[in-house]
């Protein structure tokens, strides 16, 4: 309870986020490890029953998939158990049960892991967690870098009051100038081309990579890093959000202060009091005299924070695109394959590196946002 | 009447202005579209398949938008009335569970719930269609309503700064009142609707996704086609899968292209539908927020 007073009280502050952190850390530890317990001591018992039945199986003058021998097994144990006529067809059924997992389940079958969770698996794991958290980084910073410069490029344009291509295509189609048709259709061409990029942006990973699976190797991992950034509308959300906090920002009265007082608040590209566009490179500090500059810190500053919820989602991302293209030996596939073969155990550790993962993204966004903070002197 | 007079008298040029509505009909036509040439080219049974998988996609997202609504209007309200009440153990806990469930991704969240729907259908304890929808749904809810949770909560917080909370207070309106009718509804309709049209299409992409994940299968005994036909079911379907393998084919011989629109037509439509939907609801959220200037 004292714990949960002082997470309370003090719960904007970093060492309490930090503590709130590794308390879920450790409560989702818990009950992972509970879980695993109690489905190692279901799996014990459930091969002890399996093994009581096993000796049955074991008769090599029975031979359970022929009906005479079935019936004399079964007249048999009317004779042994007599009266017992439920627990004597129970039996009958759960030999037939485990005949049947032994054709049909492939954890008899293909078995890798009979014995559950085991070091060897743990290891195994790991390689492909290290590979998984490699790759979701990287994704991460693109993304992080990219959607910026998507979102600072869609501010300055609307900024720059340009309407969209098929308006633009209207109004000259509509207008007197006749003879610019041609202009409307290329507006038109290049409305349909950023309709196409924009459905590509959208699409989730499966719909891409199966597309292009014959062509090129989905397999690989630069092509999941690929997929990870153009796929699922992650880019596009997060460029989205940045946008949000540009367009807020640029409404807020200091702006139109900065902008009295003679700041640069042309968005023109290159000129002389606009926007040059090989700033678009480092914005960061590409802009020292422009009004856009102050409005670009302060978005960033809101965007930190806002990267977690996006961190997730990217996560979501990367999951599905393991899973869907069914990238053998990949960390997240392994995750549906475990679920398939009911080793829940491996399943469970699986879905904890992935919360492990989102947390510890938090954690390095919340250290990275309180430094943000001290260097702007909260 | 020349083009011009007959274009502005339409109000085309107003729909401009108002980008939701243009894209609410951009989206409704080229469904209609696909669905005219799917009638002409689309074989029946393959044709019947896809409005059923369209139609419980649909349905499923519309279910995910209300559990979502109610289940984020609880969880915002409570945590706000917890933060300012005696009770602050309650709130230290609600909002740490909260905390919890952010940190969890969506996908792992509605795999999970897949499972035990699983498990369910295996035990025969859920049979109908319906209800296996309202499932999918109330799971992929859990995922998303937290969303929710904080434009209520953002909402209540920033209204709570403003002195006409301390008015209705004084004149002895109950702070319930205030909360649920006086800021909630009368004065965040639109920031709640177009969060609830985001989640519409994350519902869509998450259902979408889990189900054609889930055709490697989750279990030996159940298997996809003992779930309700979605999209994302449709999609994983051997013909559709072929469908868009076949879009590799335009690498090589451009000349495929009229082929694609006839011969691979049901996972061409299945993924357009799914890539269409997700970027006109898209669209159309974003058109929202400019028209309503909520930004």
């Amino acid at each position: 309870m004292k714990i949960l007073r002082i997470l309370h009280k003090e719960h904007s502050s970093l060492r309490t986020r930090l503590l709130i952190h590794c308390a879920g850390i450790l409560l989702m530890a818990c009950i992972f490890w509970i879980f695993i317990s109690m489905y190692e001591i279901s799996r014990v018992e459930s091969r002890q029953s399996e093994k009581e039945i096993q000796k049955y199986l074991d008769l090599n003058y029975i031979d359970f998939g022929n009906p005479l021998d079935r019936t004399l097994f079964r007249e048999s144990l009317e004779i042994f158990y007599k009266g017992q006529t439920q627990r004597n067809d129970s039996l009958l059924t759960a030999i037939d049960n485990l005949r049947q997992r032994q054709f049909s389940d492939p954890s008899y079958k293909t078995v890798e892991n009979p014995n559950g969770l085991t070091w060897q698996v743990l290891q195994k794991l790991g390689g492909m967690y290290l590979q998984f958290i490699a790759v979701y980084a990287v994704v991460l910073l693109v993304i992080y870098f990219a959607a910026q410069r998507i979102a600072v490029y869609r501010f300055i344009k609307m900024k720059q009051h340009r309407e969209s291509y098929i308006s633009q295509a209207f109004d000259i189609v509509t207008g007197a100038d006749k003879k610019s048709a041609g202009k409307a259709a290329a507006l038109i061409i290049k409305a349909f081309l950023k309709g196409m990029l924009y459905m590509l942006l959208f699409s989730p990973a499966y719909v891409i990579a199966y597309s292009v699976k014959t062509t090129i190797d989905t397999s690989s991992v630069i092509f999941m890093i690929l997929l990870g950034i153009i796929s699922n509308g992650v880019l596009i959300h997060t460029a989205n959000k940045f946008f949000t906090f540009l367009t807020g920002e640029s409404r807020k009265g200091y702006i139109q202060t900065a902008v009295v007082k003679n700041l640069n608040a042309s968005y023109e590209w290159n000129a002389p009091e606009g926007i040059p566009i090989k700033t678009m490179l480092h914005i960061k500090h590409g802009l020292r005299s422009h009004v856009f500059q102050a409005i670009f810190e302060n978005a960033r500053f809101q965007f930190i924070p806002a990267l977690k919820e996006h961190a997730s989602f990217l996560v979501t991302g990367l999951i599905i695109i393991e899973m869907a293209l069914n990238i053998q030996g990949h960390f997240c596939y392994v995750l549906l394959q475990q679920i398939l073969y009911r080793q829940y155990d491996i399943a469970a550790v699986i879905i904890f590196g992935i919360f492990l993962a989102v947390k510890l993204t938090e954690i390095v966004i919340d250290i990275w946002e309180y430094m943000e903070k001290k260097k702007y002197g909260y | 009447m020349d083009i011009n007079t007959s274009i502005r008298k339409f109000g085309f040029q107003d729909l401009f202005n108002r980008k939701d509505l243009l894209w609410l009909i951009i989206w409704i036509a080229g469904l209609g579209l696909l669905w005219i040439w799917n009638a002409l080219f689309l074989n029946a049974p393959a044709f019947a398949r896809l409005q059923t998988a369209f139609l419980n996609s649909l349905l499923t997202g519309m279910m995910v938008v209300v559990f979502s609504l109610v289940l984020g209007w609880i969880t915002g309200v409570s945590l706000h009335l917890l933060e300012r009440s005696e009770l602050k153990t309650g709130f230290a806990i609600l909002s740490f569970v909260t905390d919890m469930l952010r940190s969890i991704p969506q996908i792992i969240a509605v795999l999970i719930g897949y499972v035990i729907l699983t498990m369910l259908l295996y035990k025969g304890i859920i049979q109908s269609s319906f209800i296996q929808l309202i499932w999918i749904a109330g799971t992929i809810s859990i995922a998303v309503f937290l969303e929710v949770a904080d434009t209520i909560k953002q909402r209540i917080d920033y209204y709570r700064t403003l002195d006409f909370v301390d008015a209705m207070l004084c004149c002895g309106i109950k702070i319930r009142r205030i909360i649920n009718i006086e800021i909630l509804w009368k004065n965040s309709k639109s920031h709640l609707l177009h969060k609830l049209i985001a989640i519409f299409g994350v519902s869509i992409f998450l259902q979408c996704s889990i189900d054609f994940i889930i055709s490697v299968g989750l279990s030996t005994d159940v298997s996809l086609i003992n779930f309700p036909m979605t999209l994302g079911n449709l999609l994983a379907n051997v013909d559709s899968k072929q469908d868009i393998l076949a879009l590799s084919n335009l690498f090589t011989d451009l000349g495929y292209l009229p082929e694609i629109f006839k011969r691979h037509l049901q996972g061409l439509s299945v993924a357009s539908c799914i890539v269409f939907s997700l970027l006109c609801i898209y669209m159309i959220a974003n058109g929202f927020v400019r028209r309503k200037k909520l930004i």
